[in-house]
């Protein structure tokens, strides 16, 4: 299975709220925080446009915001 | 099946309200895109009793569980429309189901108010936000607008002084911030504001580019080159799906009585999506577990409904 990988940043409720869901189906992921690693910020804006987190990427797909519909038919 | 109750929304005042109700032992629905509502994007609470500081989401969980405990029936969806046929209402949600009930409580809470112009729907997440403590780090030594002159603007605009390289505030009004805020604001060199200025569109490629503001006195019209836009511009109460079955208030709230009830039998509301001032948790959650009561009443009273057990 692709690596699942979580943009989050310090402050923002609904990066928790997606990494709770996540713990709760058993889904590996890594973490990358952008408040702290501003590398990690570049990095998901490059890829994925988005300025906008959390943002959960699997492969070439990426989910933005908590949506579990959008995240339960990416991680499928 | 007919319900004796559905509730929409389940934010405090809606899992309150499914928990008295449940204990009166009405056969009850929760219909609502999420749970938590707005608690979910508040951080610090200290003023939830019992509780002498806990997180937003962590005071919700504990809501939650004790919805479940109850082994209320929940859907996780969007409601389209509210009906009333007869001495019954129709709810639709987004799946295109259709529930019944004799009595309905809306809770549906508020959601942070939009810009209505040109470019905010196609920049949502791309420039555009609506939570400077959430996105403010992906906006690293670039310029930004905030719009807004309230608490949550300025506030804003100060977390954002610790990101972005020039903080543009624009409110179409003065600042009504409380003083102390404004005054760190008015200490930070890289802000700049436009009182009496309003944005009429948003501009860019793949991401915001630029934003074109206007005075509203003068109707001048400028651009702006920024590359965020964080909207703090208040809230406004979930109700489309009511359309006009009840009234509302100058706010655009549910206007209710002291019991809850709104102008149509049968259908109550509570929290913050109504007429009641002061939108607290605490105010929130003692305003369900009241309407879920006269509910039960209601129901009681009614002559072609009652309570079915």
């Amino acid at each position: 299975m692709e690596e699942v990988t979580v943009y989050s940043s310090a402050s923002c409720p609904w990066c928790s709220k997606t990494k709770s869901y996540l713990k709760d189906k058993g889904i590996v992921f890594s973490e990358k925080n952008v408040s702290e690693d501003s590398a990690a910020a570049q990095e998901m804006i490059e890829l994925t446009g988005q300025r906008s987190v959390p943002v959960i990427k699997k492969g070439g797909q990426y989910v933005v915001g908590f949506d579990p519909e959008r995240l339960e038919n990416m991680l499928q | 099946m007919t319900y004796d109750l559905i509730i929409i929304g389940a934010g405090p005042s809606g899992m309150t309200a499914g928990v008295f109700a449940a204990r009166k032992g009405l056969k009850t629905l929760i219909i609502s895109k999420d749970l938590g509502g707005q608690v979910n994007w508040t951080t610090d609470i200290e003023n939830y009793m019992g509780f002498q500081e806990i997180d937003g989401q962590a005071l919700m969980e504990k809501f939650e569980n004790q919805v479940k405990d109850l082994h209320l029936e929940e859907k996780l969806t969007a409601v389209t429309s509210l009906q009333k046929a007869g001495d019954l209402f129709k709810v639709r949600t987004e799946k295109e189901e259709e529930y019944t009930a004799k009595a309905v409580i809306v809770s549906s809470g508020k959601k942070p108010k939009t810009l209505n112009v040109p470019g905010e729907v196609e920049f949502r997440n791309k420039g555009v936000s609506y939570c400077a403590t959430c996105d403010g780090p992906l906006f690293r030594n670039i310029p930004v607008a905030v719009v807004g002159g309230g608490n949550s603007a300025v506030k804003s605009a100060l977390d954002l002084a610790n990101y972005a390289s020039e903080i543009h505030l624009i409110s179409d009004n003065g600042l009504t911030a409380d003083s102390l805020i404004v005054e760190r604001l008015n200490q930070l060199d890289k802000v700049k504001k436009y009182l009496g200025h309003k944005i009429v569109e948003i501009k860019g490629d793949k991401s915001v580019a630029q934003v074109v503001l206007e005075e509203i006195k003068t109707k001048q019209r400028f651009g702006l080159n920024i590359q965020g836009v964080f909207v703090e511009i208040g809230l406004d109460p979930n109700h489309e799906f009511l359309e006009k079955l009840v009234e509302k208030n100058e706010a655009n709230e549910i206007k209710i009585d002291c019991l809850c009830r709104t102008n149509v039998p049968g259908l109550y509301a509570a929290g913050d999506v109504t007429s009641v001032p002061e939108k607290q948790i605490i105010v929130a959650a003692g305003e369900g577990a009241k309407a879920a009561l006269k509910v039960w009443e209601y129901l009681l009273k009614a002559p072609n409904t009652g309570v079915v057990h």
